[in-house]
């Protein structure tokens, strides 16, 4: 993680708050409970809404460190199960060749 | 599909085509193509899951050694994901289809849409099919890639792209 110099919160302090009230709204609740079968948790956001902001008045080391924090364990929460399969270093070799021709024929 | 390295043209990528069966569409990954079934898409809304389930095997074909032919839980995974992040598997269209529930609902029928697409496209067991998914789901039902999130609505899809046009800042920043 960079010092303070040159770091600016991960996302801007608007789409925290966008995030926190998307999730407390009623249509997430509906959302979150239909696949999770439990009410969702937006607390978090609230937190990182609050760190962004006192990053923005007051430059506080103390902010910046929490929503790190927060962050990269959103990530590795989207991390936690192994892939099924293995990832590509390049996109298939075929993808943009032409179709072959018996099809473009028919 | 473009950041990834596979841009997708519409006419090479996209063919409209009549179908056996009630199939919506497919995705053929010995051509790269995705074929959609003119015959029996029903309406705009339709199309638009169909296109979206079809582009995320797309997706996965272009970002991993997917082995569709001959790994039955490479297939299992795509179809999981596509089922859970289409819109197959909304509310909505469970209701439409007289399946009602609501309590994680949404993950009985992913698996169960899971396996119908398998079965469409395999000369298997129901038993087999569904082993793959199970052996499959907990890790593929939680990749939501490339969107972050599933997208329920426009309001998730439109987050998602800014998440996306936001990737440089985030990942430079945590």
């Amino acid at each position: 993680m960079a010092d303070g110099g040159g770091w600016r919160p991960p996302r801007p302090c608007e789409a925290y708050r966008a995030e926190w009230k998307l999730c407390r709204s009623a249509r997430h609740f509906l959302h979150h409970y239909y696949v999770h079968g439990e009410r969702p948790a937006c607390e978090q956001w609230r937190r990182d809404l609050a760190s962004c902001r006192e990053w923005e008045e007051r430059r506080s080391a103390e902010a910046q460190r929490s929503l790190c924090e927060s962050e990269r364990a959103r990530v590795q929460a989207t991390r936690k199960h192994a892939l099924v399969w293995a990832l590509r270093q390049s996109p298939p070799a075929d993808w943009h060749l032409p179709l072959p021709q018996e099809e473009k024929d028919q | 599909m473009k950041h990834s390295g596979c841009a997708v043209n519409k006419e090479r990528h996209f063919s409209c085509e009549d179908c056996n069966g009630n199939v919506s569409g497919g995705f053929d990954a010995s051509t790269s193509q995705i074929v959609l079934c003119q015959n029996n898409i029903r309406n705009q809304s339709h199309m638009n899951r169909v296109v979206t389930h079809e582009l995320i095997h797309a997706f996965d074909h272009c970002r991993a050694h997917v082995n569709w032919f001959t790994d039955l839980r490479h297939l299992a995974c795509s179809e999981v994901r596509a089922a859970n992040l289409s819109g197959d598997c909304s509310l909505v269209n469970e209701i439409f289809r007289l399946h009602f529930g609501l309590k994680q609902h949404h993950q009985t029928c992913v698996r169960d849409r899971a396996i119908l697409s398998i079965l469409a496209v395999r000369n298997i067991s129901k038993e087999v099919a569904q082993k793959a998914v199970d052996e499959v789901f907990e890790s593929c039902f939680n990749d939501h890639e490339p969107f972050g999130r599933i997208p329920h609505n426009k309001t998730y899809a439109r987050y998602a792209h800014r998440d996306f046009q936001n990737r440089d800042r985030y990942y430079a920043n945590i």
